[in-house]
């Protein structure tokens, strides 16, 4: 007992009081186990996004209530009009930057819905319309309700998956990224689309091409640009990546095109 | 005491319920700026059987897919009903879920008439006619209903897709 330093040296047998200097206070860190969806997105494209203190309110059934998705829906009229109108102007790629405060899921939603009930409508007036003017009633024309069916699941799972899968790669490469910031991203980069659908009911068919490749062109390259700004600088395989996204959406342009706007006659 | 009643009693107390919140929602309203006094009293019979009342109008004039056709109506309907109220209260608005539910499955009945008549005739302008004059009847009555429940800054965020529901149903049975 001799060697010991004196901590309150000489009171035989008790433990020593606390002095001063091990009077480390024990601090509770702000624990990292974030069960609660939204605050685990941190990252270049959201750490402005500051939420309302709504952790402490659900704790891990966060993800049952439907109030604590409300700060995803903080938008307006006019904010939903305008990054509406961002999503058409492919070329200035600061779609993220511009959404990183305050990122929404009704666009994205919405968005996606009118896509599938827009595409479903307009590919049956397509057939019919290109049934009426070919051939004069041979066959019976009939509402195909499996459009509507298939339509959901290819907008809503493109949507609903591919950001998702994309979170988790950026995420292994060491990217930071928020997963709401990507649905929202895809989300209004569908929108255009939804005007394409309109002009592809003309039953010309280099026409529809033209304004399928044309639509698909600009999205894709919305989608790209806006990925290759956020990307860029944080690891060497954004080129890899950016292409894939660019081509996938290309790709869903030409499902679009043939699944619902190309008329067989069996 | 409802256990001892006769059936016959508790089925015409409902029956009357319902025609009572048709009446109010659908035909007169005189809450129309109000949207927490309209359906004081609501219930899930009235739509439950609007929904399936589309539905089976909907199947029984489809050409192919008949049962297809059924799920996907009743389907879209519910779902979107629900979607609908889940929308309204996400942002922002102050609704009581189930009355929301029962306002969206009241405000179809104009589309099953509308649905009934196409299926009795066949002219494509009557149709379209008719089922133009029945979406602008729902569109009435659902309006001020999920107008004035949020914010007047987001108002057309909420009523954009009750009108996107309808207008879909609307040329489902049109087609």
């Amino acid at each position: 007992m001799s060697g010991y330093s004196t901590i309150g040296g000489d009171v035989s047998g008790s433990v020593p009081a606390a002095a001063g200097a091990d009077h480390v206070a024990l601090q509770f860190q702000d624990s990292n186990l974030q069960t609660f969806p939204p605050t685990d997105a941190r990252g270049k494209l959201t750490d402005t996004f500051s939420r309302p203190a709504e952790p402490e309110q659900f704790g891990w059934h966060g993800y049952f209530n439907l109030l604590s998705y409300r700060p995803y829906f903080n938008v307006d009229t006019s904010d939903v009009v305008q990054r509406v109108g961002d999503s058409l102007v492919p070329f200035k790629g600061d779609f993220v930057e511009k959404t990183a405060t305050n990122p929404d899921m009704y666009g994205p939603f919405w968005i996606c819905t009118t896509l599938i009930f827009v595409t479903a409508a307009l590919g049956n007036f397509a057939a019919y319309l290109a049934h009426k003017t070919s051939s004069a009633g041979d066959t019976n024309w009939h509402y195909d309700i499996n459009k509507v069916s298939w339509s959901a699941g290819l907008f809503y799972g493109y949507v609903g998956l591919l950001p998702l899968g994309l979170y988790f790669v950026l995420k292994y490469l060491g990217v930071a990224t928020g997963l709401v910031q990507l649905w929202c991203l895809y989300g209004y980069s569908l929108f255009i689309f939804i005007p394409t659908s309109f002009l592809s009911v003309v039953p010309v068919e280099k026409f529809k091409w033209a304004v399928v490749a044309a639509a698909a062109g600009l999205s894709a390259t919305f989608l790209a640009l806006n990925l290759r700004t956020h990307i860029k600088t944080a690891s060497e395989r954004w080129f890899l990546i950016v292409c894939g996204c660019f081509v996938l959406q290309l790709g869903l342009g030409l499902l679009m095109k043939l699944y619902f706007f190309t008329v067989q006659f069996s | 005491s409802t256990l001892t009643e006769p059936v016959s009693v508790t089925l015409a107390r409902d029956a009357r319920r319902v025609a009572n919140n048709l009446q109010q929602i659908v035909v007169f309203n005189s809450n129309r700026n109000d949207p927490a006094r309209t359906l004081r009293d609501w219930d899930l019979w009235g739509p439950f059987f609007f929904i399936i009342a589309l539905s089976c109008i909907l199947s029984s004039t489809a050409s192919t897919n008949k049962s297809t056709v059924f799920a996907v109506v009743f389907a879209v309907l519910s779902a979107g009903a629900v979607s609908l109220t889940m929308n309204v209260v996400l942002l922002g608005g102050k609704l009581n879920f189930l009355q929301s539910l029962s306002v969206l499955g009241y405000c179809l009945f104009p589309l099953d008439i509308g649905a009934i008549l196409c299926a009795a005739y066949s002219g494509k302008l009557y149709r379209s006619a008719m089922i133009f004059a029945t979406l602008l009847w729902s569109s009435w009555s659902v309006y001020p209903f999920v107008s004035t429940a949020v914010r007047p800054s987001r108002k057309a965020l909420a009523v954009y897709p009750v009108f996107l529901m309808y207008i879909s149903m609307g040329l489902l049975v049109l087609a």
